[in-house]
Order: structure tokens, then C-alpha cells, then sequence
């Protein structure tokens, strides 16, 4: 028998489904704006650089850089019991939006700003896929 | 852009009105409804988002800073925003509070807005208890942070730093001199909750929190009050104490997130000191002591860069050359702070900012001769800055 997930689950904001939903099939889908073409994250009616408020969902490449990240030492939450120390770090997708997420499969001491990182998912519930980042 | 001024301004007027559709309204979340209404008012206005630099709101009131949710959403800084909690008040004062934010030069574009989804709650449990994920009745937003293990202010911070270590090359051992000066200004203040001298090898031995910041980077847990009163330059002159003047302040929040553009190393203080500087009539130099919101050692460090104190990416050589010391050219959190006083989400520091003007302190912590001082705050969800500029005449 598989132990329970102990750690938080994401509760939506509807105009997140897509992203959520998109998730469980292994795909990262971020918004892209009808009129300027930009790409953004986290998911919104508004595109933030022209005010429009039609868009899509597309698929990201999934590659992208790390902007920043914090490795966490001190427990917050007992999802995490022995798993410190764990990083928490912001993406750049190539597309240019920002993701908050893990880096994983590295030692902590490794993760460095800029270094390049892909997209791997992780089923942590029946229902759940976390999108989280490994070294490229 | 907004033009700050000393004398009161002309009365404004309400440009546009709008609202989103009404009633049952399924699949929208009280946000997305509230975007929905301003977007009608800014075409009704004939204006864009863009045009935007000042917001007031109220929503559902379990939403922390619900005008960062708001404004994230709408992708906008600006230099004046709050959320209101005057209950059936707000809305109200919300426009009063926005013409008076627009004298006082603190926007030039204002929305006001209040959204709400109470249909959507009461009728949706029956939905909710089919979804496989489950939403709580109260449908709390939540996602993008907690599942990731991302929790609390001192990461949101560290986010910060580690980026400007990145950037900027600058070091831990720098944000130690920032811990070790404010000890050192705590020894001279016998109220100040840390009592012990701290030496940066303290600083490097302190067990670590979330990387960067270790132990002595983060500000004290403390009970504790401050408070001052203000009053009219005029009625000043006949009280007690030598007045101290409110001769500038400044107000910016970069809603659009820490993690958006270089917002978390190049904060809203850039924004909210050149206001204050430019109501204030004064620059960086003249300013002869400072108050700096220390909830972390790094946000000193970039808030001494954006207030001008020194080039931006500079500030680790800066604060490890002395200059915070009460003779350093700059005299910075002359208590202590929040790292060695007591955390008291910034009353405290405007206390010793009027007292240092006030001129009350013995040699060992008054700034000698100080007739200007700053005082800056910071919060919310790590992006809010305000600055108070004081003076003696």
C-alpha cells in the first residue's frame, strides 16, 4: 500500500484549470495573449502588457532557466520531514513567463541562478501532477 | 508618471463606470469578476491599463492584500494602492481615498473597485463535492506556492538576495556587516531586546533558515508597540518637543510580483524614495540618518541602493565599509532595528527616526547634528515600500 500524500494540495482558481488539468496529461500550458503574443503565468484574465483579455492556452517547450531559488533547511510543513534540505526556485521559461516550482534530481549545493533546467512531472496523487524542474 | 506636490491639488472626477455581468454567475472566481468590471470602465473612460498607477479595492475579505492578488492579475505597479476593510464603508471611501491620493501626488490614475462571488458559494457545494480534487466551502484560492514546499516571508526574501549575490557578487559575509552594525547601535539602546555583542563570525556560525539567510539575517519575534502623534506645522510650534516635519513622502508597490521583471533587486524603493525626495526638496545626501526597514539583512542592503545611499549593486561593499556606524556616512537603525531591537513592523523605526531629530539621545546614540532623517517601510507580500522624509526646520 502506497503512503498518503501529506503534503498541500493546490486548490484552483478557475482560471487555473487548464494549467491543473493539463498537468495530469504531462503537459505545461501557460497563456498566451490574442493581441500582443505574449506568454504569462501564473494565469490571468488580463494580459499585463497590453490590457487585452482574450487568450489561449499553449504548450510551453518546458525548458527554460532558473531566475532565482531559496533551499529550504528549517521545516515548515510535515509533508517535508526528511526531505530537507529541498529547493524552491522561479523559472524562466523559454517563452519568457515565470513558474514557481522545485529543482530536483541535483544536489542542493549544485543549483546555481541561470542554470538551464526541463520540465519533468510528478504524479503525486490520482489527481495531482506537479510540474517540477530538473537539470538539463 | 506622477508629479508630487506640497500644496493641496484641484478636485478630481469619477471618468468611468462599469460592471461585470450580474447574477449567477458560474465559472469565474470574485477576481476574475472584478477584472472584468474595471476592464468596462476603462473602456467607458477610454482608457487603458496601462494608463493605470493607483488601486483601491475590497473582495472577498479571506484574501490576504487582496490589492497585490488584484493588481498581479491586472499586471500593473503602482504608486498608491491599499485594500480597505471599512466593511459596506469602503467602497465609499474608497473614491474619497483616491482623490486624496491624487492631491497628494501619489497616483494619477486610480481604479476603485470591490467584486464579490456569494451565489457561486452558497450554490456550489453539490459541484465541489464531485470535483476529485475537492475545494473547501469557503473555495480558498491556493496554488502555486504551499504544494511546492514555498512558505513564509524569510524565503520570499532569500529569493531576493540569492539573486542579487548572482548579479551583483555580493556576499554573505556582507549581510553579516548589516547584522553586526545593528548589534552594535542595539549596545547603546537599553531597551533593545539583544543584549550580546554579535561578531560576523557569529553571523557565519548561525544555523542556516532557507539559503541564503541564516539565522542572524532574519529580524526578531518580539511583542512590543510604538507610536507617535502628528499634528499642523503651526500647532507644532507652541508644543513640547521641537517639531519634527513630515517634509516628503513617497509610496511605491510593484504589484506585478517580487518574481516579475527585476522587481526582488530593484524594489518599489526606487519608486518611493524619488517621491519622497522630490516632495521633500532633498536628495540622498542630505539625508543625515536613516531608518531602514530590516526584516532581513538583504532588504537593507537594497533599500540603502534604491534610496540612492549608494550605486545600485554596490551595496555589499557599501555596508561593509563602516558606513552604517553612528560616524559612518550614512548612520542607519541607530536602535537596532528589527534585527536587534524588537520587530514591531516598522513603528519603531519611525519612533527613532523622530527622536534622532528630536535630538534626545546621549553621545553614544545620538547622531550628531542630524536635521534630516529617513525612514523607510516595507511589507505585504515582499513588494510594498513607503518613505517618510523628517526634518528639524
Amino acid at each position: 500500500m502506497v503512503a498518503p500524500y501529506k503534503k498541500p494540495l493546490p486548490l484552483p482558481a478557475h482560471e487555473s484549470e487548464p494549467f491543473w488539468e493539463a498537468s495530469k496529461k504531462h503537459r505545461l500550458m501557460i497563456q498566451k495573449c490574442a493581441a500582443c503574443e505574449t506568454h504569462r503565468f501564473p494565469p490571468s484574465v488580463t494580459c499585463a502588457k497590453c490590457g487585452e483579455t482574450n487568450s489561449s492556452w499553449v504548450e510551453s517547450s518546458g525548458r527554460g532557466k532558473v531566475f532565482s531559488f531559496v533551499t529550504f533547511y528549517r521545516l515548515y510543513h510535515k509533508g517535508w520531514e526528511g526531505e530537507l534540505p529541498y529547493v524552491v526556485a522561479v523559472i524562466e521559461l523559454e517563452e519568457g513567463a515565470r513558474i514557481l516550482s522545485n529543482v530536483i534530481d541535483i544536489p542542493v549545493e549544485k543549483v546555481v541562478c541561470d542554470m538551464p533546467v526541463k520540465v519533468v512531472f510528478e504524479d503525486v496523487t490520482e489527481n495531482v501532477t506537479l510540474p517540477k524542474f530538473s537539470p538539463l | 508618471m506622477i508629479e508630487p506636490s506640497t500644496h493641496l491639488r484641484n478636485k478630481c472626477a469619477v471618468v468611468g463606470a462599469g460592471h461585470s455581468r450580474l447574477g449567477k454567475v458560474p465559472g469565474v472566481s470574485a477576481l476574475g469578476l472584478l477584472e472584468e468590471a474595471m476592464k468596462n470602465a476603462l473602456d467607458d473612460a477610454g482608457l487603458n491599463i496601462t494608463d493605470v498607477d493607483g488601486l483601491i479595492c475590497r473582495g472577498p475579505d479571506e484574501i490576504y492584500t487582496l490589492h497585490q492578488v488584484v493588481g498581479e492579475r491586472l499586471g500593473i505597479n503602482t504608486t498608491f494602492s491599499t485594500t480597505l476593510t471599512n466593511g459596506g464603508a469602503s467602497q465609499v471611501l474608497g473614491v474619497a481615498l483616491a482623490v486624496m491620493a491624487i492631491d497628494a501626488g501619489m497616483a494619477s490614475c486610480v481604479l476603485v473597485g470591490y467584486g464579490r462571488d456569494n451565489w457561486s458559494r452558497v450554490h456550489a457545494n453539490n459541484e465541489n463535492h464531485l470535483r476529485a480534487s475537492g475545494r473547501p466551502q469557503t473555495m480558498e484560492i491556493s496554488e502555486f506556492g504551499p504544494e511546492f514546499g514555498y512558505f513564509g516571508a524569510v524565503a520570499a526574501h532569500a529569493f531576493g538576495a540569492q539573486r542579487h549575490m548572482h548579479d551583483f557578487g555580493t556576499t554573505r559575509e556582507q549581510f553579516g556587516a548589516i547584522s553586526v552594525a545593528f548589534r552594535k547601535h542595539a549596545l547603546n539602546n537599553p531597551d533593545a531586546v539583544m543584549k550580546k555583542t554579535l561578531s560576523l563570525e557569529d553571523y557565519m556560525e548561525g544555523r542556516m533558515i532557507v539559503a541564503p539567510f541564516g539565522l542572524y539575517d532574519c529580524s526578531l519575534q518580539t511583542d512590543g508597540a510604538g507610536a507617535v502623534v502628528v499634528t499642523s506645522a503651526e500647532r507644532a510650534k507652541d508644543l513640547r518637543q521641537r517639531p519634527v516635519y513630515i517634509k516628503g513622502f513617497g509610496t511605491c508597490n510593484n504589484l506585478s510580483g517580487w518574481f516579475h521583471e527585476r522587481n526582488m533587486t530593484h524594489t518599489g524603493a526606487i519608486q518611493a524614495g524619488k517621491t519622497a525626495y522630490a516632495m521633500a526638496g532633498v536628495g540622498p545626501r542630505d539625508i543625515d540618518v536613516a531608518q531602514i526597514y530590516d526584516c532581513f539583512t538583504y532588504m537593507v542592503l537594497v533599500q540603502l541602493e534604491d534610496y540612492g545611499f549608494c550605486r545600485k549593486g554596490e551595496g555589499g561593499d557599501f555596508v561593509a565599509s563602516g558606513a552604517l556606524d553612528l560616524e559612518g556616512s550614512i548612520p542607519t537603525n541607530t536602535s537596532g532595528g528589527q534585527l536587534s531591537e524588537a520587530h514591531v513592523e516598522g513603528m519603531l523605526q519611525v519612533v527613532e527616526g523622530v527622536r534622532q531629530l528630536q535630538g534626545v539621545y546621549e553621545p553614544d546614540r545620538q547622531v550628531k547634528g542630524a536635521e534630516i532623517g529617513l525612514v523607510s517601510g516595507h511589507g505585504g507580500n515582499t513588494v510594498c515600500e513607503s518613505t517618510l522624509i523628517l526634518g528639524t526646520s
